[in-house]
């Protein structure tokens, strides 16, 4: 360290000031399993890089793939299967792209499979949002993040590196098995990823009841088989959460038990074409029990098979807020990604298997 | 409801009346703000910088009690440390975690927690202060 401090670049300073909180942070983590080598490499590269005043630490990472951002009417979808991220120097490069507050609540999880997750869905946010700034290169790690005053997360573009805020908006969910993001441009986006083999600790009605609307309890007592009634309850579950977190103003501003959430058959238009299974296709649609029925006819659902592991709902805003053209799918692209790694457009293939809403895969 | 929090360790078992003395006592603190209803007040001037919470902390049994069925809820192996400062979110809780602990919660206690309410709990000292100022609330 002493030799760093001795080199005198004018970017030094910060590249050591990085470095310091690093390491003392890393040092602290590599007690965990999961980046137990970091500390030893760390030290290694603080001596044979005296000489290096990068003052982009993690371009020892290739580039992102850029992605043009979705059109108006699109959806983008982005899931990291943690799993299929094994490397332990990858990892450690991804802990390098998150904020010191970040890397700190990371420390301060338990359990290695949840703290992958967590780090996952910090990597898969930043570069997501960095891959849609073709105009100007923004690093993944230089993204500074704010909350509304209703404590949704957002991109904070004032106070970042550079000025280029593009009308895009974002969700992330996450579980230990399977890490999400969404983004749209101009309207809001929620969405929300569970384990189809999630089971409750609580009984599924007495949660319900306790929880749900009364539709929706109606609903779930009506299927008698219970493994078909978990099922329902846990796209239930997801498509509420996609919901609120899309409404973006907290579980307290929409009480999951004053709204009710339900599918809804539509008849098939000339020529909009949907990728369900049935060949009916059914809308979901969202009643408030205390809202002006304007506000609710505005959102758009869409719930998937992810990965056949999953259930991911996505809720978003219609552009036309007077509740837009009635049977107009949300057009969606999903891919599946190792960021820095690999990418692969998953949408139409078996690993998105539409569930209900109108969806249209790109 | 008012809150001011500094980084808090020590107080946590300290009871109320102590902490109303200890407010007024402050000395020697960084600037902290105050926020009430997610409006933020310019920042106040206190002097001193002790960990400290404005409200009354609930009873080690209440904690306690709060932490097994946490520990139960998120199936956490036995030997996991669980605190009245251990954070939800920490401890690998997803939102229907959350709900379902508070449910239990409900059950354990024989109360009824409002979503405004639930949505303030981070901590699980958050959770056995609000616990106990509800029972203190329903047997008034």
């Amino acid at each position: 360290m002493v030799l760093v401090l001795g080199a005198g670049c004018c970017f030094v300073k910060g590249y050591v000031v990085e470095h310091l909180l690093h390491f003392r942070l890393l040092a602290k983590l590599s007690q965990g399993r999961m980046f137990s080598f970091v500390s030893k490499r760390l030290s290694l590269m603080m001596m044979t890089k005296v000489c290096c005043f990068q003052r982009n630490f993690s371009s020892a990472l290739p580039p992102l793939v850029p992605v043009k951002l979705p059109s108006k009417m699109e959806t983008h979808f982005w899931y990291v299967l943690p799993d299929e991220v094994k490397s332990e120097s990858l990892l450690s490069q991804y802990s390098e792209l998150l904020s010191p507050r970040e890397k700190k609540n990371l420390y301060h999880m338990q359990g290695d499979q949840f703290k992958k997750s967590a780090l996952l869905a910090r990597v898969l946010v930043r570069t997501t949002i960095a891959r849609y700034q073709t105009n100007c290169q923004v690093n993944p790690r230089s993204l500074k993040f704010k909350k509304t005053i209703y404590g949704k997360p957002e991109v904070d573009w004032e106070n970042g590196d550079k000025w280029c805020p593009p009308p895009l908006h974002f969700n992330i969910s996450h579980t230990s098995s399977l890490v999400a993001c969404g983004v749209t441009v101009n309207v809001p986006i929620g969405i929300d990823v569970e384990e189809k083999q999630r089971r409750l600790k609580n009984k599924i009605l007495a949660f319900a009841k306790r929880y749900f609307s009364p539709d929706e309890v109606k609903l779930l007592t009506a299927i008698s088989d219970p493994e078909i009634q978990r099922q329902e309850f846990i796209k239930l579950w997801t498509l509420k959460e996609a919901y609120v977190k899309a409404v973006g103003r907290g579980f307290s501003a929409a009480p999951f038990n004053t709204f009710t959430i339900r599918a809804r058959v539509v008849k098939m238009g000339g020529f909009h074409h949907f990728d369900t299974q049935h060949s009916e296709a059914s809308e979901i649609v969202v009643e408030s029990s205390d809202d002006p029925e304007n506000l609710t006819r505005n959102w758009q659902f869409a719930l998937l098979d992810l990965a056949g592991s999953h259930y991911a709902a996505i809720c978003i805003e219609k552009e036309n807020s007077a509740g837009g053209e009635a049977g107009v799918p949300m057009r969606l692209t999903v891919w599946k990604t190792i960021p820095f790694v690999e990418d692969e457009r998953v949408s139409g293939t078996g690993a998105v298997v539409p569930i209900s809403g109108l969806i249209k895969q790109l | 409801m008012a809150s001011v929090t500094g980084t808090s360790a020590c107080m946590t078992s300290l009871s109320c009346s102590f902490k109303q003395t200890q407010v007024g006592r402050i000395s020697s603190v960084n600037s902290v703000s105050l926020s009430i209803n997610g409006k933020s007040f310019p920042s106040l001037r206190m002097r001193s910088a002790p960990r400290f919470r404005v409200s009354c902390a609930a009873k080690p049994e209440t904690v306690d009690k709060v932490c097994q069925i946490v520990k139960k809820q998120l199936a956490l192996p036995a030997d996991t440390t669980v605190t009245g400062e251990s954070k939800f979110a920490a401890l690998g809780a997803d939102s229907l975690d959350t709900v379902e602990i508070v449910m239990g919660l409900e059950e354990e206690f024989g109360i009824s927690v409002e979503e405004e309410s639930a949505q303030t709990i981070s901590t699980v000292q958050d959770a056995a202060d609000l616990i106990e100022k509800l029972i203190e609330t329903k047997s008034a």
